[in-house]
């Protein structure tokens, strides 16, 4: 748990700061990382309100980034548990 | 009586929950984010503007000289330039913004509004402001990708159109009769004809009618420190 909330601010203060090519990578690693990454919705969405052009409801909900990584996580719940070690 | 469902069903419907789980947080955040983006906007810029003191300094740079005699030009040809310039340090600069969009220290409170011309110190346009919020604002540069402007070609004075691509970069279409070469300004096509953009690539097949053009901005947006704005 204090992994993911870490992992989590640490994607937050690189949206913030770094440069896009450091935070979006970051935000695919945490959501194959962390199962069921729901934060990296909201981060996402942060990132299209704070570097995005403009952020009406619809444009948002067909943004390139957004919608691939809720693509991803929705993958990721299958593969996820095919992929489950019980070591 | 207890009833034993097969595991695969059991398995296919957990998945399903949380689909629907993640949608509904996808679509409430879309909305959410939505109302809330001045806020958010407003509670960053602090951060931005500590950043910005700690990496470059906050120094707002004297009127260039170029620009008092471009001011002196204009009104030898009766159209004198508003003065009203406001000047903005740049909070926000590509690459920390995936797409082509700075955001700025000036915003309504300065009596800046949406469609406000942004230009550098030196006279190039940059773009123009498509979210203002009270004490900051967001800008479009014409390079953002799909943008389209209104230019004219300095060589033949031809207008065309320029389409941004991202990344200070922009792209145009001519007839290929139409002689134009690597460095030739492209410029805005108001009086001032300021620079949009310098000619880079001419790609031209021998069996197209038309050659593309690749233009870049005549200055590094990467590295945008101040601007001015024109309320």
């Amino acid at each position: 748990m204090i992994r993911r909330v870490l992992g989590s601010a640490v994607i937050l203060a690189s949206i913030l700061v770094l440069p896009y090519w450091v935070y979006i990578p970051l935000l695919f690693i945490g959501a194959i990382l962390f199962p069921f990454f729901w934060e990296g919705i909201l981060l996402v969405f942060l990132v299209s309100v704070v570097h995005g052009s403009e952020m009406a409801v619809l444009p948002s909900l067909v943004s390139p980034l957004a919608l691939s990584l809720l693509v991803v996580l929705i993958l990721l719940l299958p593969i996820r548990e095919r992929l489950r070690s019980y070591v | 009586m207890k009833v034993n469902y097969l595991p695969k069903n059991r398995l296919r419907h957990a998945y399903l929950r949380r689909i629907i789980t993640l949608v509904a947080i996808f679509i409430s955040g879309a909305v959410i984010f939505s109302l809330l983006d001045a806020i958010i906007i407003s509670i960053i810029s602090p951060i931005w503007k500590i950043k910005n003191v700690i990496i470059t300094g906050n120094v707002i740079p004297s009127l260039p000289e170029e620009q008092t005699q471009k001011n002196i030009l204009l009104e030898l040809v009766g159209r004198k330039q508003e003065s009203n310039i406001v000047i903005a340090a740049v909070l926000t600069r590509p690459p920390q913004t995936p797409y082509d969009v700075i955001i700025i220290d000036a915003g309504s409170n300065e009596s800046l509004t949406i469609g406000s011309e942004v230009s550098l110190p030196e006279g190039p346009i940059l773009g123009i402001i498509s979210e203002i919020f009270p004490k900051s604002a967001k800008v479009k540069l014409f390079s953002a990708s799909g943008e389209e402007t209104n230019a004219v070609l300095e060589r033949n004075n031809v207008p065309v159109t320029l389409v941004g691509s991202g990344g200070g970069n922009f792209k145009l279409t001519l007839p290929r009769d139409i002689a134009i070469e690597k460095g030739d300004r492209i410029l805005s096509p108001d009086i001032t004809s300021r620079p949009l953009a310098t000619v880079g690539e001419i790609s031209v097949r021998p069996t197209d009618s038309f050659k593309e053009v690749l233009a870049k901005s005549p200055t590094n947006i990467f590295s945008l420190r101040f601007v001015f704005v024109t309320p």
